[in-house]
C-alpha cells in the first residue's frame, strides 16, 4: 500500500485558494506532490461536468478550494458553488463513490498553512481510502 | 494568425536559476513535452522572464511559426503578463498563452525530485492540452470618467483627496462623522517628533473643505457602488442632520441653549458631556453642528422643545429634513475607512470599566489635549496629579486569544504618553512591554530619549489589575502585577493610574464597504492589498485603491504616504484616460440559449439583460467581471467565460489525471 | 373538489369524452385543443392540436399509449403569449414536465386549461399496435381488462403518481361501475367550464377511494422492488456499467425527455468532439478504452443535470434502440437526488429549481 499514490485534481480559484498555494510555494510549505491545481476565476464557476469529468478519468480524489463565505472576489460565487457541489457529491455517491473523495473547503489567500495541512490531510484521506473503482477501468 | 491555422505549440521550462532546477529534471520535462501532440519545439532555460529568455520565444515564434506558447514556471500570478506581452510582441494574440507553475507549486513545496519531476511533467502537459483549445481574445478601449471617490475623511482621506484634487481631479469626499479628521483630530501631540497635531490637521481641514476640485459629504455613507474600473456609479446617502448647511453661520448658539446636555461625547472617549445638538469638537470642518435624533427632545422623544430653532437667528434648524440621495460617477475610488481602538472591556483582568483610574490610549490622548474633557490636565477623576502611572503595551494585540498582529503603533504612542506625563507631571512612569517596537526614522532615538528622561521599562506581560493593595498605605490605589522576564521576579506595582496602549481592529462598517466595494478582507479583518510587496495601495478589484490603516495598522507618516499613493495610482489612472477591458468575459451563445433567464438570477453583478424579442439572455460586456457564476448556473451550456471554456478547463483536466 | 359522475354506456367513455372536447370547442370557451388522436397515417395516436369540432373524430385521450410526452408539445405551443386559450389534454407525468419547463421559462400555463386522467398506464407502440389490431375499442377493452392493463411499460407499472396534479379537471375512471366515469373539477376554473357545459354536480363515484388505494399499493410495492435492485445495480461502477454497457451514444433518450431543455445538448458539441490525438492518448493512458467513449460522462452528466426534474414518464427507455431500460436508472437515482434537495419537481411552478442557486430569492425577471 505504501506504493499507491493517489491521482488528485484540485480545482481552486484564483484569488483565495490559488493564492493560497502560492503563499505556501513562497514559504516552502511542502506537501504531497500528488496534488495537481487547476485554476479557475472562481469556484462559482465550476461545472459538475468538471468534477465527474475527473473521477471518470480515473481520479481518486477531486478538491475543491475557494474562499472563505463572505470573502469571495465575485460576492458569493463560493456560496453558489457550495451548494452545486453537495448535488454532485449526493450523485456520486449513489454510484458507489464515498462521498469523502470529493471536498470542498475555503483557504483564504493568506492562509498558506492551511493550504498545506489541507493538501496534506486531503492525500491521507484519499490515500486510506485506497483507489477509485474507475482507476483501472476502461471506460470512460 | 487565423483560428484554422493547425497548432503549432512551443514549451518552454525555465530553472529560474536554482529554484525549479535542479529539484525538478527541466531536462527531462521539455523532452517530455516535445514528445506531445502539436508539440513543435520545448526547451529549457536558465531565466524565461529574462530578456534573452523572452527573445527566445519570440524568435521561435517568428522562425517556426508557433501559433500557441506553454511556459513552465513561476505562478501566473507572476508574470503571465510578461509572458503574454512578449507573445504579443511577435504578433501572436497573447491569449495564444498558457502558463505552468511549475516552482510555487511543485520545486517550492515537493521533497522528492523524482515526485517534483513528475508532477512538472503532468503541470506542463496539462497547460499543452490546454492551450490547444485557446483562442484569440481582444479586448476594448473605454474612458475613464475624470473624477474620484474617496470613502474616509481620515488624514487617509484627507491627504488622497488633496493629492487627486491638486492634480486637477474632481474629488468627493465622503465622511460618515459630522466632521472629517478622524482619529488624528483628537491627538495632542504625535510622535516622536511631539509636533502639534492641531497644527498640522486644522490647517488640512480646512484646505479640504476649500479645495475648488473637493466636494465634501460629511455625515454621509456609500450605499451602492456600480459599474467597473473608470466608470463607478456610487449612490451615496447623506444622513439628514436637521441643520440646512447653507443657512447655519455656525455661531453656536443652538448648543448653548439645547437643554439635552448630559449626552456622553464620542469625541472625548465618554469623559465629557455633549448636548444633543452638536459639533462633535470645535475645530470641526464643516462647522456645522447636526442633531442626534435620539436624544433630541423634539426627534427622539416626540415632546416640544425646539429651543435651538427658537434662537437660530438664521433659521437654519429643519426638523423635517430626510435622507437624500446622490450619486456619483467616478472613475476611481479610493477606501480610507480607517480603524478603531480595540475596546479592552473583554479583557477582564485590565480591569477596564471596573477601575476609574484604567484608561485606554485614546482616553488619555483626550486628557492630555488643550480641547479635552480637563483642558490638557492630566489628571485623575479626583482631580489630582497621579503621582505613578503604568502603561501596559500590547492590549488586545500579538495575543493569540485577541488580534495575533502587532498594531504597530502602541509602542511609540505609549512612549509618547511617558514622555508627556513626565514633562507635564513629572509622575513616574512604568511600561510593562513585550518588546519594544520602534523601526522608523528617530523613532529608536525617541526611545532612547524616553530611558534617559527616567521612564521605568519591565518587560513582562501584565497579568492583572487590581485594587487589592499588599500594603495599607497604598489603600486606593491600583496595583499592576506583572512576570519581570528579565529578573524572572513577579512585580507588584501600586500605581494611581494604568493606561492600556490598545490595538487597531478595522473600523466598523469596513465589512460592508467592502462587500459594496467588491474589495475582499484578510482573516483579520483588513482590506486586502492586490500584492503585498508590488501593489500595496491597488486591490484586485481594477480602479479601487486603499490607504491608511483600513488595510492595516499603521502611524501617521505611513499612512500619509500610502494616501500619497493611493492618490498617484487614482491619479494614474485618471490621466491615463481609457482602461482596458477584461477579455475575460461571459459570453452568451444565442443559438444555444433556452431564455431561461438563470443566469439573470444568478449573476452578482447585474451584468446580463434579456433580449425579449429574440428570447435570450445578453451579456453586458462593461458590467461583466468574467466569475462564471453564469456559465456553471446555465442550464443549457450557452453561458461560457472566455478563456475558461469547457473545452479548455476539461483538455487541462484529462491530463492531470 | 367536485365530482360530476356521468353514465354513458351507450356510447362508451372515449366518446363521452371526445364529445365534451368537442363542445368546448364549439361553444367558443377555448380556441384550440392539444390531445392525443389517432389518423390513418400511423398505427399509434399522436398528439394533435385541434380547431375544429368537426375535425375530431380520432380523440382518444385515454388511449394506453405516448409515442411521444405531450409536454415538448404543450410548451412549444404556449411558449410565449399568443392570447388563445388552449385546453392541453395531459397524462400526469407530462403535467409536472410541463411545470418544470414553466420553471425554465420554456412555457406558460396562463391562458392553457389542463384535463388530465387518472392514469392508468401506457404500452410500448409495437404492444399496443399490436393489441390494437385485435378487434376495435382498443381504449375501451384497456380500461375494462386487467389482462391488457398489465401489459404497460415497466416505467408505468411502477409509477404510483398516477392522479393528476396542477389539472383543471380529472377525467375519472377508477372506482367508476363499468360504463361510467366522472369529470372532477380541481379548480374554480375546471368547474366554471363543467357547470358552462351543462355538466352536474353529483357523488362521487362509488369505489373510488378504495380503487386508488388499491393501486397505489400495487404500484407502490412493484416500484419499491424495482428501485431497490436498480440501486444495488448502479452502487458500483461495474454495475452502473453492465446496465448502459450497450450505449451508443445515439442520445435518443434526451431528444424524448420533456424536460432535457437544452437547444444542442453539451455531448453534441465541440466540448466531446475529441481530436483523434486524445482519444490514442486516452487509450494509452490505460492500455485500452471502450468505444463510443463519454457514455458514462453523458449519463452522469445528465442525471446531474436533470435528475431533480426526472418526472418518471419513462420516454426515455422507450425509445433507446440498445434496451437499456434508462429509465429505471433515472427515476431510482433521481428519487434520492430530489430527496437530497427537499424537492418534488412539477409539483408547483413556485418550487424554486435546487440547482439553479438564485441570488435575492429571484430569478431575473
Amino acid at each position: 500500500m505504501s506504493e499507491y499514490k493517489p491521482k488528485i485534481v484540485a480545482l481552486v480559484c484564483n484569488w483565495c485558494t490559488y493564492t493560497a498555494a502560492d503563499l505556501a510555494g513562497t514559504s516552502r510549505l511542502s506537501y504531497p506532490a500528488e496534488i495537481r491545481m487547476i485554476r479557475l476565476m472562481c469556484t462559482g464557476m465550476i461545472d459538475q461536468k468538471y468534477i465527474l469529468k475527473a473521477f471518470l478519468d480515473g481520479a481518486d480524489g477531486v478538491f475543491i478550494g475557494g474562499c472563505h463565505p463572505g470573502d469571495c472576489h465575485y460576492i458569493d460565487g463560493n456560496i453558489k458553488a457550495e451548494k452545486r457541489i453537495g448535488g454532485t457529491r449526493n450523485l456520486l455517491s449513489q454510484f458507489g463513490f464515498e462521498p469523502d473523495r470529493l471536498a470542498l473547503q475555503w483557504i483564504g489567500a493568506s492562509e498558506g498553512p492551511e493550504f498545506q495541512h489541507n493538501m496534506t490531510a486531503f492525500v491521507e484521506r484519499i490515500t486510506a481510502l485506497g483507489p477509485s473503482q474507475v482507476a483501472d477501468r476502461m471506460i470512460l | 494568425m487565423s483560428d484554422q491555422t493547425k497548432p503549432r505549440i512551443g514549451v518552454y521550462v525555465c530553472h529560474c536559476g536554482m529554484n525549479i532546477a535542479p529539484k525538478v529534471n527541466v531536462e527531462d520535462v521539455a523532452a517530455h513535452a516535445g514528445t506531445l501532440a502539436h508539440v513543435v519545439v520545448a526547451r529549457d532555460y536558465k531565466f524565461m522572464c529574462s530578456n534573452p529568455g523572452q527573445d527566445m520565444i519570440i524568435n521561435d515564434i517568428k522562425s517556426l511559426g508557433l501559433n500557441r506558447v506553454v511556459v513552465a514556471s513561476c505562478s501566473p500570478r507572476m508574470h503571465e503578463k510578461t509572458f503574454r506581452n512578449a507573445v504579443k510582441s511577435a504578433g501572436l494574440n497573447p491569449y495564444y498563452f498558457q502558463m505552468a507553475n511549475v516552482r510555487e507549486q511543485v520545486s517550492w513545496v515537493t521533497h522528492d525530485s523524482m515526485d517534483a519531476t513528475e508532477k512538472a511533467k503532468a503541470l506542463t502537459a496539462a497547460a499543452v492540452s490546454r492551450v490547444f483549445f485557446h483562442q484569440p481574445l481582444s479586448t476594448r478601449e473605454v474612458p475613464v470618467i475624470k473624477s474620484m471617490l474617496v470613502v474616509g475623511g481620515g488624514i487617509a482621506g484627507m491627504q488622497s483627496a488633496l493629492t487627486c484634487a491638486n492634480a486637477g481631479y474632481q474629488v468627493y469626499l465622503v465622511e460618515r462623522e459630522p466632521s472629517i479628521g478622524g482619529h488624528m483630530a483628537k491627538f495632542d501631540k504625535t510622535f516622536p517628533t511631539l509636533d502639534c497635531a492641531a497644527c498640522i490637521m486644522t490647517p488640512k481641514m480646512v484646505d479640504v473643505l476649500q479645495h475648488p476640485n473637493i466636494t465634501l459629504h460629511t455625515y454621509s455613507e456609500v450605499e451602492k457602488v456600480e459599474g467597473f474600473i473608470g466608470n463607478f456609479q456610487v449612490t451615496v446617502k447623506k444622513k439628514p442632520r436637521y441643520v440646512d448647511m447653507e443657512k447655519c453661520t455656525g455661531c453656536g448658539t443652538c448648543m448653548e441653549k439645547c437643554p439635552s446636555k448630559k449626552i456622553s461625547s464620542e469625541f472625548n472617549e465618554g469623559l465629557s458631556f455633549r448636548t444633543a445638538i452638536f459639533t462633535p469638537f470645535p475645530q470641526a470642518v464643516p462647522n456645522v453642528p447636526v442633531i442626534d435624533a435620539v436624544n433630541c427632545i423634539v426627534l427622539g422623544k416626540n415632546k416640544k422643545c425646539g429651543a435651538c430653532a427658537k434662537f437660530c437667528e438664521t433659521k437654519a434648524i429643519d426638523f423635517e429634513q430626510k435622507p437624500e440621495f446622490l450619486t456619483l460617477d467616478v472613475g476611481a475610488i479610493i477606501a480610507a475607512t480607517g480603524f478603531q481602538a480595540v475596546n479592552p472591556t473583554h479583557l477582564e483582568p485590565y480591569g477596564y470599566g471596573r477601575f476609574p483610574e484604567v484608561y485606554t490610549s485614546l482616553e488619555f490622548e483626550r486628557l492630555n489635549n488643550a480641547t479635552g474633557p480637563t483642558s490638557g490636565k492630566m489628571v485623575m477623576k479626583n482631580g489630582q496629579i497621579p503621582e505613578r502611572v503604568a502603561i501596559v503595551h500590547c492590549v488586545g494585540s500579538r495575543d493569540v486569544r485577541h488580534k495575533k498582529y502587532c498594531s504597530r503603533v502602541c509602542c511609540m504612542y505609549s512612549m509618547k504618553f511617558a514622555h508627556l506625563l513626565r514633562e507635564k507631571t513629572g509622575a513616574e512612569v512604568w511600561e510593562f512591554y513585550i518588546d519594544v517596537r520602534s523601526p522608523g526614522k528617530l523613532y529608536e532615538e525617541f526611545y532612547n530619549r524616553v530611558q534617559e528622561e527616567g521612564v521605568r521599562f519591565v518587560r513582562g506581560r501584565v497579568a492583572e489589575i487590581t485594587d487589592m493593595t499588599d500594603d495599607p498605605n497604598d489603600k486606593g490605589r491600583l496595583t499592576v502585577v506583572a512576570e519581570s522576564t528579565l529578573t524572572r521576579r513577579t512585580v507588584r506595582l501600586p500605581v494611581d493610574m494604568v493606561i492600556l496602549s490598545v490595538g487597531l481592529e478595522p473600523a466598523p462598517g469596513a465589512e460592508d464597504l467592502g462587500r459594496l466595494l467588491g474589495v475582499s478582507r484578510d482573516g483579520d479583518g483588513w482590506f486586502t492589498e492586490l500584492h503585498a510587496k508590488l501593489a500595496p495601495v491597488s486591490t484586485p478589484m481594477n480602479g479601487i485603491f486603499l490607504a491608511g490603516c483600513c488595510q492595516g495598522p499603521k502611524d501617521i507618516p505611513d499612512t500619509v504616504a500610502q494616501a500619497m499613493g493611493a492618490a498617484g495610482e487614482a491619479i494614474a489612472l485618471l490621466s491615463r484616460g481609457m482602461v482596458t477591458t477584461q477579455a475575460e468575459i461571459s459570453h452568451i451563445d444565442p443559438d444555444l440559449c433556452i431564455g431561461c433567464k438563470s443566469c439573470i438570477g444568478a449573476c452578482a453583478y447585474s451584468a446580463i439583460g434579456f433580449d425579449e424579442a429574440r428570447r435570450v439572455a445578453v451579456v453586458n460586456e462593461a458590467l461583466c467581471k468574467g466569475c462564471g457564476s453564469c456559465a456553471a448556473t446555465c442550464p443549457s451550456s450557452s453561458a461560457s467565460v472566455d478563456h475558461f471554456t469547457d473545452r479548455q478547463i476539461m483538455g487541462e483536466l484529462e491530463r492531470l489525471v | 373538489m367536485m365530482m360530476y359522475p356521468l353514465n354513458s354506456p351507450d356510447q362508451g367513455i372515449v366518446q363521452t369524452v371526445r364529445s365534451m372536447l368537442q363542445e368546448l370547442l364549439g361553444k367558443k370557451l377555448a380556441d384550440a385543443v392539444l390531445v392525443l388522436a389517432s389518423n390513418p397515417w400511423s398505427d399509434v395516436p399522436m398528439p394533435t392540436l385541434f380547431t375544429d369540432p368537426d375535425r375530431m373524430e380520432g380523440v382518444d385521450p385515454l388511449a394506453p399509449v405516448a409515442p411521444v410526452s405531450s409536454a415538448r408539445q404543450a410548451s412549444a405551443l404556449t411558449r410565449s403569449p399568443s392570447g388563445k386559450t388552449v385546453v392541453l389534454v395531459l397524462r400526469p407525468c407530462e403535467i409536472r414536465a410541463l411545470i418544470e419547463l414553466v420553471k425554465l421559462n420554456q412555457c406558460s400555463l396562463e391562458n392553457a386549461i389542463i384535463i388530465s386522467m387518472d392514469c392508468l398506464g401506457r404500452m410500448e407502440n409495437k404492444i399496443f399496435s399490436d393489441e390494437a389490431k385485435t378487434g376495435p375499442g382498443i381504449t375501451e377493452r384497456f380500461l375494462s381488462s386487467p389482462e391488457l392493463q398489465g401489459k404497460i411499460t415497466t416505467t408505468c407499472s411502477t409509477c404510483n403518481d398516477f392522479l393528476p396534479e396542477n389539472a383543471d379537471i380529472t377525467l375519472c375512471t377508477l372506482g367508476a361501475e363499468p360504463g361510467h366515469m366522472g369529470f372532477e373539477a380541481l379548480t374554480d376554473k375546471g368547474k366554471a367550464l363543467l357547470e358552462s357545459l351543462g355538466f352536474k354536480k353529483g357523488d362521487d363515484l362509488p369505489k373510488r377511494k378504495q380503487d386508488i388505494a388499491a393501486l397505489a399499493d400495487k404500484r407502490s410495492l412493484s416500484k419499491k422492488e424495482l428501485f431497490d435492485a436498480t440501486a444495488l445495480q448502479m452502487s458500483t461502477i461495474d454495475g452502473f456499467q453492465t446496465f448502459i454497457g450497450r450505449c451508443l451514444n445515439c442520445y435518443n433518450c434526451r431528444t424524448a425527455c420533456p424536460v432535457c431543455y437544452c437547444k444542442e445538448c453539451v455531448f453534441l458539441t465541440d466540448v466531446f468532439a475529441h481530436p483523434p490525438e486524445l482519444l490514442l492518448e486516452r487509450a494509452t493512458r490505460r492500455g485500452a478504452v471502450k468505444m463510443p467513449t463519454d457514455t458514462s460522462m453523458f449519463h452522469l452528466t445528465r442525471l446531474s443535470h436533470i435528475g431533480h426534474a426526472c418526472v418518471g414518464c419513462g420516454q426515455c427507455s422507450s425509445v433507446c434502440p440498445s434496451d437499456i431500460q434508462v429509465a429505471d436508472m433515472f427515476r431510482t437515482v433521481s428519487e434520492k437526488t430530489q430527496a437530497f434537495f427537499n424537492y418534488t419537481p412539477g409539483r408547483d411552478v413556485t418550487e424554486p429549481i435546487p440547482q439553479l442557486v438564485v441570488r435575492n430569492g429571484k430569478r431575473g425577471d
